[in-house]
């Protein structure tokens, strides 16, 4: 048996609001990038898009200062006066100012439309994997994996194609939606068998992913039920893409921050 | 430049948490959060059960994972080896409490992460850190690794085995525990251990 004198700080440090951080962050970013692709390719409806990946943008930091405990010190702004290169938040604070003004010079119409595009394709993707490398640089935390490099930002872009195929004609932006949701789906179904096959930690990770093995397939069929509606009902389609990939990423985030120091070491 | 470390024989704690009250009081934790605490563990079966006091913090470790993931240089490693948080830049993200293997850190209700500094304000006036000072039983001592001096290395010698929580991690922990009541050291999990 183990009892503590004083506690170590292995409460949850992340909460609801981050979860919708985590939603907003990919709107954010997938829509951006949307918009770049349709930006390089001379698209006209470029411009109107670029304004809702701003909505997003804003939505989002809006957000994350809602949710800051550091939110009146205003501490923030050392984001931008520190160059901390190893870290993922750094990069994603970067990645969502340069897409912030990329958008808008693209929503104005001013200067090199097409060179701005190019731009946000890159800070777009910055915005999209910065999540999945926050994660997975944690050792700590073994359900945090090397996977999630690649799930996020899949995941990420598949939840801006969701709400896309709403918005734009159905024939645009349903094939995309289709293609992500096949990867979603596919790295989702690797992901126990990466945790099983990992670290030191990777027998414990795999039994912490049992106990939720059950919203993974709530996950998975809904992410299943989007590809193979995308080209047929691509409005449930959509449906079925939003909530099997905020699922998937929710219980990833929620359930990897938990300490397992605190009960087993 | 120092190299600052703390050892904790484990064979001399009786798990009196003075320690961790001094912390309290030297510090001013808030309310609900500790930089220092107790694990009690109880390991092997009856007959053969044995009782192991674990005052835990932040080991300021070599290599502290919880420095790279900053996005504001907040969380930082000084020339001493101390790994510190500047309050005043720090946002409150939490990617350090993350990062950290040993749960050392927690979010402060003033709005930054918070963790033990081995005292580094008493270090800074030739002083110990308060748990070493406070110690009724002389289980802890603190010092510089570079000085061939220090108490430390008398310490190291002495010891009948040397452990680090987490080696696995490799983060090169500068909290050594010494003496452990288990044959087997810090194992991960009781299950593990021998009495």
């Amino acid at each position: 048996m183990t009892t503590f004198y004083g506690l170590p700080g292995a409460e949850a440090f992340w909460h609801w609001t981050t979860l919708v951080h985590f939603l907003l962050v990919a709107l954010a970013g997938g829509t951006a990038f949307y918009t770049a692709v349709l930006g390089i390719r001379r698209s006209e409806s470029a411009r109107g898009l670029a304004w809702l990946a701003l909505a997003f943008i804003v939505l989002d930091l809006f957000m994350l200062w809602a949710e800051s405990p550091a939110r009146f010190r205003f501490s923030h702004v050392w984001l931008f006066l520190s160059f901390e290169p190893a870290s993922a938040i750094w990069w994603g604070a970067w990645g969502l100012a340069t897409s912030a003004l990329m958008l808008l010079l693209l929503a104005l119409g001013l200067g090199p439309a097409r060179f701005w595009a190019g731009v946000l394709a890159l800070s777009s993707a910055v915005v999209l994997a910065y999540p999945g490398y926050a994660l997975a640089a944690n050792a700590a935390r073994p359900l945090w994996d090397h996977l999630l490099l690649a799930f996020f930002p899949a995941s990420g872009l598949l939840l801006a194609l969701a709400v896309l195929v709403w918005l734009r004609p159905a024939e645009e932006a349903a094939p995309w939606l289709q293609v992500a949701a096949l990867a979603s789906l596919a790295l989702a179904a690797l992901y126990p068998v990466a945790l099983a096959s990992g670290g030191a930690d990777a027998r414990l990770a795999f039994a912490l992913w049992l106990r939720g093995w059950g919203w993974f397939l709530l996950g998975g069929l809904l992410l299943f039920l989007a590809a193979f509606l995308a080209r047929r009902v691509p409005a449930l389609a959509g449906v079925c893409a939003l909530a099997g990939a905020f699922v998937l990423r929710s219980w990833i985030v929620e359930q990897g921050q938990h300490s397992l120091f605190v009960h087993g070491f | 430049m120092a190299r600052y470390a703390m050892l904790i024989d484990l064979a001399a704690c009786v798990g009196c948490a003075a320690c961790a009250a001094a912390c309290v009081l030297e510090n001013e934790a808030p309310p609900g959060h500790n930089r220092l605490w107790i694990r009690q563990r109880e390991l092997g079966a009856f007959p053969d059960v044995t009782v192991e006091y674990r005052p835990e913090q932040c080991l300021h470790c070599e290599h502290p994972p919880c420095v790279p993931v900053c996005p504001t240089g907040a969380s930082h490693q000084t020339e001493d080896g101390l790994v510190l948080v500047r309050a005043e830049r720090c946002i409150a993200c939490a990617a350090c409490i993350a990062a950290c293997p040993y749960d050392a850190r927690f979010m402060n209700p003033a709005g930054y992460v918070d963790k033990c500094t081995f005292c580094e304000h008493r270090v800074a006036r030739g002083e110990d850190p308060a748990c070493v000072e406070t110690c009724p039983t002389g289980c802890r001592v603190f010092g510089d690794l570079d000085d061939p001096e220090s108490p430390l290395h008398a310490w190291l010698t002495e010891a009948k085995r040397v452990d680090v929580l987490r080696p696995e991690m490799g983060t090169a922990p500068k909290l050594l525990y010494l003496n452990t009541p288990s044959k087997r050291g810090l194992a991960n999990h009781e299950s593990e251990v021998e009495s």
